[in-house]
């Protein structure tokens, strides 16, 4: 994966602009899309496409706080691999697991009020965690070196996060599937 | 104008986009700057997607095709389209119909469905390139000459059946600049009409195809959010509905005659027209057991909306999931278009309007409107310049894509309504020690298991060297180009030792079995065959020359010390050989003066990509410029307040 601030042409840190993003990209797929590229020969023809999937590539990534999280965690050299990924601490996940245990009693009762409540909740605990990694990624540090240990202490956020991601998918399979049984 | 058509030999061919649709098809172009449908030679706009197979080996397309359905019904394929890209063992073969399919011998052969036809095999493919034919040759009655061609599809077609009609169209011979998704085409063509901005929904319900579109149109951008659909429902399953109740009705029961059941669906579908317009229409129906005995039946719209209401609503969980995957709520759209002759039904229109909460836009033509699109995008793409500066499509890709790993779960890689072209790369290790092959089975579709999506492709990586286990690093890359078409790459990392796959999703017919087609097709087989690469040789090799002239003319500056020469050099050659009369020089010509070119694309393009960017950041710039001046004003009141409390 290449770096997609810089495919972007955009400073890499966590808080963005997005709508500023989204016309980048759109400005980029102007020049790079393949339908600007019909006529050309069949190598430039590849070429573009390799690149127009880059940008798409990238907006997909910036656009999403966790791999866009994930991608400055990689610039600033930390390795992210499975069985070395940041573990959350235990308080958390038993938290986590008494939420999943409610949420499926919700779904059992097909209870819309205590979903609706149930994801306002965890909701809040993204915005929170949201905020929290973006203060260490965008930090700066001192120097280099604290600039890196702030995207160590960035990490069990980022965990968290991908936790709450989880929960929030499963809250909208739940409500597609009350919804879709509606006459 | 049409003088200059007639007489000027210089005159480029002239791009056409064609609607393939289930029930009928349409061909459009564009001229001066307007899309337009192209009649055919009996002044019909609308041509019945019907092909007739006759006994003599011959084929008969369109009305008069669908006046012979009702005596032939086996040898005349009517609603092609819904058997499009798929095997012989799905469900589709099975609805209430009238023909015979062949059982596959092969498991090649039951990757795609076979009709039989007087004995033979008659893939859909075949029959679908039958129908462009007929396309064509209305556009060449109208046109000098027929330029590269856009067909849409439906955009809930997954790989298979997209692969598939992009074989029909080369069957046909015709270039296929790009398969365009149908809701885009309509609201390329809606858009541009009207001048619009806004967030619209496109509901487009067809002969035989479902499908929804949440877009946001601003500024000549039309960029798709979220697409999803049913590439099997349709306007043929109100037909079916309303025939079984027919059939019960004239007292026959279970299977019966082709004839009878043509005669049912034939029955069904005049009398859903008719409850377009009356409340209540009467019907002429064959009393079973007696050669000419009929009797009359009354079917109201109340009955008929009964019969229909679960086929509609299933459109509805459709619609949901688009607006919720798009992130918008029904009430921010600012219009929903109709698209697709189903939407003529009163109960579909009261339908769409419940779900969306709003009444849907009531000013476009539901059965031209996606023709018209179609060719606006092939002018485009044939190189209308003022259009390219100004329109850009970014569709998505509608159905997820996956791998099949450990336990039949299709992970995915893609996720559906990614913007296309899109690609991702995915890392994979052996699992035993010395494993030398690795197999891949690429689906598409979005349930949990791998044997509930569509197979796409099954390939096996050989010649990983040996090794234990977990150490190769196999690297699988997944690339689907503008077309929604995917490609799959799979190399091997450790060794240093690249190998190289390159997959293509088979559904049933193989590059080499179109070749073979189009070689029969043709009445002198080789020689015409080779005729049709020299010209077609030609149309791109003036293509490429006139691309790379306009290179030169703006970014000469970029040509690194002698690659002008050689550049130069391989536009001579190329020329010389456009001259000459041998289609494999004239290919390999233009692969040279690619070559020639293809460093200097590469910093042509960073060139453009820096002047995107650059465009940008002149605001940028602004913007701080402006934040600067708020910290110095900051800075200055700060030793203001020390200053007066000093």
């Amino acid at each position: 994966m290449n770096d997609p601030f810089a495919t972007l042409g955009v400073e890499p840190r966590f808080g963005l602009d997005l709508r500023a993003v989204e016309q980048r990209h759109r400005e980029l797929s102007r020049t790079l899309h393949p339908d600007r590229y019909a006529g050309a020969p069949a190598a430039e023809r590849r070429l573009a496409l390799g690149r127009a999937i880059e940008v798409n590539e990238a907006w997909r990534v910036l656009r999403d706080p966790i791999r866009r999280a994930e991608a400055l965690v990689a610039l600033a050299g930390v390795t992210l691999r499975e069985e070395a990924a940041p573990k959350a601490d235990p308080a958390f996940l038993m938290e986590i697991m008494e939420l999943r245990e409610e949420l499926s009693e919700v779904a059992r009762k097909k209870d819309r009020g205590r979903l609706a409540a149930l994801a306002g909740q965890v909701r809040a605990r993204e915005e929170k965690a949201l905020g929290a990694l973006g203060a260490l990624l965008d930090s700066g540090g001192d120097d280099a070196k604290g600039a890196a240990k702030d995207v160590e202490k960035a990490l069990p956020h980022l965990a968290e996060l991908k936790y709450f991601r989880r929960f929030l998918d499963e809250v909208s399979a739940i409500e597609e599937d009350l919804t879709d049984a509606l006459p | 104008m049409t003088l200059i058509d007639i007489f000027d030999p210089k005159a480029r061919p002239t791009p056409i986009g064609i609607d393939l649709g289930t029930t009928n098809s349409l061909v459009a172009r564009v001229r001066d700057g307007k899309p337009f449908v192209i009649d055919d030679c009996n002044g019909e706009r609308l041509v019945p997607s019907v092909v007739h197979y006759d006994a003599r080996g011959g084929t008969t397309v369109g009305h008069a095709a669908k006046r012979l359905a009702q005596a032939h019904p086996r040898e005349t394929i009517v609603s092609v389209k819904r058997f499009m890209g798929r095997g012989a063992d799905d469900p589709e073969t099975r609805r209430l119909g009238p023909y015979e399919f062949m059982a596959p011998s092969t498991p090649e052969e039951a990757k795609s469905v076979r009709f039989q036809v007087r004995g033979r095999a008659v893939t859909p493919v075949e029959v679908s390139a039958e129908l462009l034919k007929e396309l064509r040759t209305s556009a060449e009655r109208e046109l000098r000459s027929v330029g590269p061609a856009v067909i849409t599809v439906p955009a809930y077609f997954d790989d298979a059946q997209r692969q598939a009609t992009k074989d029909a169209g080369r069957l046909a011979g015709l270039e296929v600049l790009r398969l365009l998704n149908e809701p885009t085409a309509a609201a390329l063509a809606y858009g541009l009409d009207k001048q619009q901005n806004g967030l619209f929904a496109v509901y487009d319900l067809g002969g035989g195809t479902f499908d929804i579109t949440v877009l946001l149109l601003d500024d000549g951008v039309f960029q798709v959010k979220s697409t999803g659909g049913d590439s099997a429902l349709g306007g043929d399953d109100m037909d079916r509905a309303l025939a079984g109740r027919l059939l019960a009705e004239m007292g026959v029961e279970g299977a019966t005659e082709p004839e009878v059941v043509r005669l049912a669906l034939d029955l069904a579908r005049d009398v859903k027209h008719r409850l377009t317009e009356s409340p209540a229409v009467e019907v002429e129906i064959p009393v079973a057991g007696s050669a000419d005995a009929t009797r009359q039946i009354t079917v109201t719209r109340d009955e008929f909306d009964a019969l229909v209401a679960p086929i509609v609503e299933r459109t509805g969980v459709a619609c949901r999931r688009a607006l919720r995957d798009a992130g918008v709520q029904a009430s921010e759209l600012t219009g929903v278009i109709l698209v697709g002759g189903s939407t003529r039904v009163p109960f579909v229109r009261s339908y769409v309007a419940r779900i969306f909460g709003k009444e849907p836009l009531g000013d476009i033509d539901p059965d031209e409107v996606v023709a018209l699109g179609a060719a606006i995008q092939a002018d485009i793409l044939a190189g209308s310049q003022e259009r390219a500066d100004e329109v850009l499509l970014l569709d998505v890709l509608p159905l997820s894509l996956g791998l099949e790993t450990m336990g039949g779960v299709a992970e995915k890689i893609l996720p559906r309504n990614t913007t296309i072209p899109t690609g991702a790369r995915q890392t994979f290790t052996t699992y035993a020690d010395n494993q030398t092959g690795f197999d891949l089975h690429i689906v598409q579709g979005e349930r949990e298991m791998a044997s509930d999506c569509r197979s796409l492709a099954r390939f096996t990586l050989k010649g990983i060297p040996p090794m234990p286990a977990g150490l190769a690093r196999l690297e699988v890359t997944f690339r689907v180009d503008a077309d929604g078409l995917l490609s799959v790459t799979a190399k091997e990392l450790t060794t240093g030792v690249e190998q190289k796959v390159e997959v293509k999703p088979s559904y049933g017919l193989t590059d080499e079995q179109v070749e073979e087609m189009l070689l029969a097709a043709l009445d002198h087989g080789e020689e015409d065959l080779e005729q049709r690469r020299l010209v077609e040789g030609r149309v791109e090799a003036d293509r490429v020359l006139l691309a790379t002239r306009k290179a030169l003319a703006a970014d000469a500056d970029l040509l690194e010390a002698g690659e002008r020469e050689r550049v130069e050099e391989a536009m001579t050659a190329l020329e010389q050989a456009m001259k000459g009369t041998r289609a494999g020089v004239l290919q390999r010509r233009i692969e040279a003066l690619d070559e020639a070119t293809h460093g200097w694309a590469g910093r042509r393009m960073d060139r453009a990509v820096a002047r995107a960017i650059a465009g940008r950041q002149v605001e940028d710039l602004e913007s701080e410029v402006a934040h600067s001046k708020g910290v110095d004003q900051h800075v200055a009141e700060h030793r203001a307040n020390a200053g007066g409390g000093g």
